[in-house]
């Protein structure tokens, strides 16, 4: 007996070592693949050691002066030449100058000038105060001071509270920035709104298809699917720039509009939320679908005619039973369809208005364009948290829509 | 065993002999793509192919100095030549991405345009923003100025804007009386960038924003927009390739802005990528890429081997240059940032 237990204790441990093994290339692969890049990037988000430690010298003689008391002293100005000569000796001086001109508008050639200038040796006889702020009086701006000071730890809040329109106060609390500045915040509700608006026009839409498509004869079916399925196939770029040339002035729809005398000149239609709604609609319908046509296949068509031949209306029948059955499909396509509109920004930019831009779009910009990876971090951040959020919505929502059913 | 990792150890050696004579007989150019590419390859490299025997492979991207850093902290650079806009270059070479050039590479900087030759790159190509419209849809007098492009009286009609800051500001103010010239001192002054928003509220009902210079001349060919700012080649290519009726208003007053040829720091192929911009800098090679595509370079002489009708056609030509000004790549490397957040916050209001 004993004997026996044994031996399929080792079966089992063998068999689960085994199962450990098949499984630990996926972890590996997602950890270093995925897990690890994305925290890295994330990281920048309050990342500050491209300024503490190139700035490391003056930070430490700056102590417990402050520019309210005056010009800044002579050691604290000589640590810093030695930085700023130190920074260009390691190439660091470009990132550095960034950074700073980052806090401070217009102070990039300031630090690029100086730092050159300290790495001759200009400044190599002390005191160099009075030499310093004559060639490059920008340093004795004492806001520029305000802005170091702060920026003197290894971590920082700045970017986050940037991409939430925030910023610190003259006195080291926290206020809005300028209100022609503030522009995360709003696109970040818009990002969100564009996306919901977007889940529900699909769920709706998609539920009479997908129901069609379960309810038509077999050779109906598959070629309904393959109409669904058929724009997948196609750029996403096509598909966004195709809408460009259909809703245009003097589109064919305008054209239409205008010949049946339904409006008595061309609506503007392109270049609108109405198109680009139109756009990412038409791109995340089928995910949609899909997901919804895989649950239907396995509700029996006998539940709603129970339903129906008790006496129930067919809009009751329909709520009660039929709904919470397809429930599961439509929340995980709503899931999937959320979460891809969130991203979305190639569309918005193309075929949205003004006032359509979505937040991948700055995340974007400031990767590429302005190579302010802090920025484009932190508003990942938020991303990154809504898209958590989101998931424990839907989570909920589907374990809440289980206990019905198991209640029911 | 011995004579097996003999053989493996040559094999090995050979393979790197081969892998390093092929690195050194190929260049990874990287450019904007489409006609652009085209340009250069039958213009400019497929001659150095011909006449050195390296062969160039072109690819494309957007000028996003991001790639660039990626690849360089990464430490595995496969991209030998690339073309930024300058102040992408300025970027990229104080952070040292990009290799710096001397003079025994680039020839004489005072033989260049004002603000073709930078500390780490020489013009690929310099372009300008220019106001065009569509006779089709303006027939008779047509707009003189950008003072008239902000005119929807005289002029009723759509206007199509590139929607970011940088090139917008300056045509604002060259529409609220400033000469091109002095636009940088103006938006310098306390309250002159007010002054460059102040006159866009007066014309933003009435703008569509591009983003992609195909959209903006699809929008002026398909009459969503009655004139349009542009790179001035695209309106050209049209105007020539699909006889559109278009019409460049060179003395409304432009700007021009230059992207630049830098090698990257790190990249296998240094010497071959620097050879190559020292051939590059004669200036009947570089006339190769503007005689297809109108677009000038750096060198002043190399509109001598332009023909003459062709010539009128690009910024750098004499009869344009002088109602144009150089985009300042000191002002946007500065402002940029906070210009265009001001200006996304402005556009959505």
């Amino acid at each position: 007996m004993s004997s026996g237990g044994t031996r399929t204790g080792h079966r089992a441990r063998r068999q689960n070592l085994l199962m450990a093994a098949m499984v630990v290339p996926l972890v590996l692969f997602i950890v270093f693949i995925f897990l690890w890049p994305v925290a890295r990037f994330l990281w920048l988000a309050v990342d500050n050691s491209d300024m503490s430690a190139n700035l490391s010298r003056t930070f430490a003689a700056i102590g417990d002066w402050r520019p309210a008391d005056g010009p800044p002293p002579e050691p604290v100005l000589a640590a810093l030449v030695e930085d700023l000569a130190e920074a260009r000796a390691n190439g660091r001086d470009g990132i550095l100058a960034q950074l700073v001109n980052q806090r401070l508008v217009g102070t990039r050639y300031l630090v690029i000038k100086t730092a050159k200038a300290a790495s001759e040796g200009k400044f190599d006889m002390r005191p160099v105060g009075e030499a310093l702020l004559a060639a490059h009086s920008g340093w004795n701006n004492p806001a520029l001071w305000t802005e170091l000071i702060r920026a003197s730890g290894a971590v920082t809040d700045y970017y986050l509270l940037g991409s939430l329109d925030l910023q610190r106060s003259a006195n080291g609390g926290i206020e809005r920035v300028p209100a022609d500045q503030a522009v995360f915040l709003d696109a970040l509700l818009r990002t969100v709104w564009i996306s919901i608006v977007v889940t529900v026009i699909c769920a709706v839409l998609a539920i009479p298809l997908a129901q069609a498509i379960v309810s038509a004869p077999p050779s109906w079916s598959r070629l309904l699917f393959a109409l669904v399925l058929f724009p997948l196939w196609t750029s996403l770029l096509v598909r966004t720039v195709i809408w460009i040339i259909v809703l245009q002035k003097n589109g064919p729809v305008n054209a239409a509009l205008v010949f049946t005398g339904l409006v008595p000149e061309p609506l503007t239609l392109i270049y609108t939320r109405f198109s680009l709604y139109i756009a990412m609609v038409q791109v995340l319908l089928p995910l949609m679908v899909l997901s919804l046509v895989s649950v239907m296949r396995r509700v029996p068509t006998s539940y709603m005619k129970a339903a129906l031949s008790l006496g129930a209306p067919w809009i009751t029948a329909w709520r009660r039973v039929q709904l919470p059955l397809i429930m599961p499909g439509i929340l995980a396509g709503a899931a999937i369809v959320f979460v891809f509109a969130l991203g979305y920004y190639i569309t918005p930019t193309l075929v949205g208005g003004p006032g359509d831009q979505m937040i991948s779009s700055y995340i974007a910009f400031y990767t590429n364009t302005t190579l302010n990876w802090g920025l484009a971090a932190a508003l990942s951040v938020q991303l990154l948290l809504i898209l958590l959020l989101a998931a424990l919505l839907f989570w909920t929502a589907r374990a809440l829509t289980r206990r019905r059913g198991a209640l029911a | 065993m011995l004579k097996i990792w003999q053989s493996v150890s040559v094999a090995a050696l050979l393979a790197a002999a081969v892998s390093t004579a092929q690195a050194a007989d190929t260049i990874t150019v990287v450019g904007w793509g489409g006609n652009w590419d085209k340009a250069y390859k039958e213009g400019v490299w497929d001659k150095y192919t011909e006449q050195t025997g390296t062969k160039i492979v072109q690819e494309e991207w957007g000028g996003e100095l991001a790639k660039v850093r990626a690849q360089v902290q990464s430490g595995s650079v496969t991209w030998d030549v690339v073309s930024p806009e300058a102040p992408s270059v300025e970027i990229g070479c104080a952070e040292g991405l990009f290799v710096p050039l001397t003079p025994e590479i680039t020839g004489d900087p005072a033989k260049y345009h004002p603000g073709t030759i930078m500390e780490c790159g020489v013009a690929s190509d310099t372009w300008a923003t220019i106001l065009a419209y569509n006779a089709d849809a303006i027939p008779g007098e047509g707009p003189k100025s950008w003072a008239d492009y902000f005119d929807v009286e005289k002029f009723p009609g759509k206007r199509g804007m590139l929607s970011q800051a940088q090139y917008t500001l300056e045509n604002a103010m060259m529409a609220d009386g400033v000469a091109p010239a002095d636009v940088y001192t103006e938006l310098r002054k306390p309250g002159g960038v007010d002054r460059a928003f102040a006159k866009l509220d007066t014309i933003k009902p009435h703008v569509v924003w591009w983003s992609s210079s195909t959209q903006a001349m699809q929008n002026l060919a398909s009459g969503e927009v009655v004139m349009t700012d542009q790179y001035n080649a695209r309106v050209t290519n049209d105007i020539v390739n699909e006889k559109k009726n278009y019409k460049i208003v060179w003395d409304a007053g432009f700007f021009y802005g230059t992207d630049m040829w830098a090698v990257v720091k790190g990249s296998p192929n240094e010497k071959a990528a620097l050879e190559l911009l020292k051939w590059f800098s004669i200036p009947e090679n570089q006339a190769g890429f503007s005689k297809l595509y109108a677009y000038g370079t750096g060198r002043v002489e190399a509109a001598e081997y332009v023909p003459a009708e062709w010539l009128k056609n690009l910024p750098t030509s004499p009869d344009h240059a002088k109602y144009g000004a150089t985009y300042d790549t000191q002002f946007w490397v500065e402002n940029k940032e906070a210009l265009e957040a001001r200006f996304k916050a402005w556009l959505a209001q």
